[in-house]
């Protein structure tokens, strides 16, 4: 029982990290109908520049916003330079579905190859800036230290800063408005060009926050070849479409859920099939409930 | 419009006759078989790895090009055939020419499986699912113990027949079974994408209600076009396999996924024939990186990221200036 309930609590802190970067995957989505599969690569640099930082002034607590704001940078840049144009020329043809995709692993390449020009063999290093000793439940230690808390307790404040932009303030409006019917938004003076560029660069912020906490939460380093971050990607997109991938609300269900069942699976079944696992439980949703555990049945088809 | 379009097009190409493609099929053996006899042996497991890469590439370009579906996670698929063909080998004895049948038959039932999953995604999430898959198969083989973990499993071809002479070397024999494997398995998939299954698979990318309309099953022939797809890219396995000595999950990293995908994006995805360009570019520009930056820069550094700085500036370019690969765009161009 107490080990059930120690797993639950690992795989809550991994699941609410999955759900991060599944909220990075769902605003791209909503705003571009793209996924970006560049989206670990950005994570990366972005918690390279936070490792930087984080080595320079020592606070991790400046290190996390520059790196957020990087990440909204890089995301904005890729959006601008890239998507827009590629999305603009293929935009009528249905047929070259793919050069989105081709063109954002393109730009994961060039991401890497970058890293590695600039990091070369050093390790970027973000040590967790809290205490990762569990508390001591009577006289024993359970897996819930003041540094999952934290990594709680951003995902949770980051939720609700977003949905109150989303509810609450015209940008959310009109970031809802023009992924929903970008025609009508632009006829009623929404710039959806504009807000699409914001939407990516929130994706942007969200993800290096996940980046930044994957980290922390793990072997607290990374380098240029990290396979972590593809793996971030991976569970990042099966928490995203278990959610529905239209939902922020389902994203951050659907990584929770997925860190969970993850969680028990490494922990009762044996560690090498949980990669295997997260594509099981891809395969199932999208054939069982395509639009998600929270969707709607009139939802988008697979 | 587009009509007007098809019908310049065909005015203008020549009749391909079956003659024409065996003499070019012959052709091609042919150079290889002067090749294979004039390089060293760096040069034909060069050699060896760009007709593994012609299988692959294939294999991808039948599926994205000619279905359109689209798969990030090819080399799952090639790590499947790559450990049935080792398992046949160790496990049953089989004889080698058997062992890369295994791998073909297999492939191509777990292709069925993965297709029956795949023909109801679209675009993107056929595109995460297939990702998903390439990232979790490999590290299966840590779980079960006749799957060797780590370390992998042996697969062996085997020396040269003692017949071919003494000098006769282990990577001009690798050569010469990946050349003939894949002028075999181009050869089987130009006249399956002329049969009328190809044409059904094009009616259906082009446009799914229409085909709907037409009678076309759209779910079978997606999952047929599938599971053919699988068997080559299970064939290409076992290919690697041969030239690496073994099969372990590190035979089969993501990038070897991403490396197919973009080599059949820089094929042109849409011409089977442009499948030379993309292997050769996959295995040249490393080497031609390499030589670039020791003459250049002489940094450790650069000699590593600049191979892959080349192919996703390539894969980005190719992507904005000739979407449908380099062959059609110098078609169009000489159309116009």
């Amino acid at each position: 029982m107490f080990q059930f309930i120690n797993t639950l609590l690992i795989g809550i802190t991994a699941g609410s990290i999955y759900a991060l970067m599944a909220i990075a995957i769902v605003l791209v989505w909503r705003s571009t109908r793209v996924i970006n599969f560049a989206q670990g690569g950005l994570a990366l640099a972005s918690s390279f520049v936070g490792a930087s930082i984080l080595e320079k002034t020592g606070s991790f607590w400046i290190a996390l916003p520059i790196a957020m704001l990087a990440g909204a940078l890089f995301s904005a840049f890729i959006e601008f330079f890239f998507l827009r144009p590629l999305l603009k020329r293929s935009g009528d043809k249905g047929e070259e579905i793919f050069l989105p995709i081709i063109a954002t692993l393109g730009l994961l390449g060039i991401i890497k190859a970058v890293l590695n020009f600039i990091y070369g063999d050093r390790v970027g290093v973000i040590a967790p800036p809290l205490s990762d000793k569990g508390f001591i439940v009577s006289g024993e230690s359970i897996a819930l230290s003041p540094m999952r808390l934290l990594i709680l307790g951003t995902v949770f404040l980051l939720m609700v800063v977003l949905t109150l932009i989303f509810q609450r303030t015209n940008l959310g409006l009109s970031l809802r408005a023009s992924s929903f019917a970008p025609e009508i938004s632009r006829l009623a003076g929404v710039r959806v060009d504009v807000i699409r560029t914001v939407g990516w660069a929130i994706s942007g912020a969200a993800g290096a926050t996940a980046g930044i906490l994957q980290t922390t939460n793990g072997s607290g380093s990374i380098t240029p070849e990290s396979f972590e971050f593809s793996l971030l990607l991976v569970f990042g997109f099966v928490a995203a479409v278990i959610g529905g991938i239209e939902s922020l609300v389902g994203a951050v269900l659907g990584g929770l859920t997925l860190g969970i069942i993850l969680a028990i699976i490494l922990m009762y079944v044996g560690g090498s099939l949980v990669f295997f696992a997260a594509f099981l439980i891809l395969i199932l949703v999208l054939l069982l409930r395509p639009h998600g555990i929270i969707g709607s049945k009139g939802g988008r088809r697979a | 419009m587009e009509l007007s379009e098809v019908k310049v097009v065909d005015v203008h190409k020549p009749q391909i006759t079956n003659k024409h493609r065996f003499i070019g099929f012959a052709l091609i053996a042919l150079t290889v078989f002067i090749l294979s006899n004039s390089v060293d042996e760096w040069r034909a497991f060069q050699g060896a790895t760009v007709a593994v890469y012609v299988v692959a590439i294939a294999s991808i370009i039948l599926l994205t090009g000619y279905s359109g579906q689209i798969s990030l996670g090819h080399g799952a698929l090639l790590a499947v055939g790559a450990y049935s063909a080792a398992i046949a080998q160790i496990n049953f004895q089989l004889p080698i020419l058997l062992c890369f049948v295994v791998a073909v038959i297999t492939t191509s039932l777990f292709g069925a499986l993965l297709g029956a999953a795949a023909a109801r995604l679209s675009g993107p999430y056929l595109a995460g699912t297939t990702l998903a898959l390439a990232v979790g198969l490999p590290s299966i083989a840590n779980q079960f113990s006749f799957l060797g973990g780590e370390q992998g499993i042996s697969f062996d071809v085997g020396w040269p027949p003692l017949s071919f002479g003494e000098d006769f070397t282990q990577y001009k024999w690798f050569f010469w079974i990946a050349t003939l494997a894949a002028l075999i398995s181009m050869w089987w998939v130009q006249n399956i994408l002329r049969s009328r299954y190809g044409r059904t698979w094009r009616a259906v990318k082009t446009n799914e209600v229409a085909a709907e309309l037409a009678g076309i099953n759209i779910g079978r022939s997606k999952v047929l076009a599938f599971t053919v797809s699988s068997g080559i890219a299970g064939l290409a396995g076992a290919l690697l396999a041969m030239t690496t000595n073994n099969v372990s999950p590190s035979v089969f990293p993501l990038a070897l996924s991403f490396s197919l995908a973009t080599g059949a994006v820089l094929s042109g995805v849409n011409t089977l024939g442009g499948v030379i360009i993309g292997s050769v570019a996959l295995v040249a520009i490393p080497e031609i990186a390499s030589l670039v930056a020791d003459r250049w820069s002489g940094s450790e550094s650069v000699a590593t990221l600049l191979p892959d700085l080349i192919v996703s500036a390539l894969l980005i370019l190719t992507v904005f200036l000739a979407p449908k690969g380099p062959i059609e765009k110098l078609r169009s161009r000489h159309v116009k």
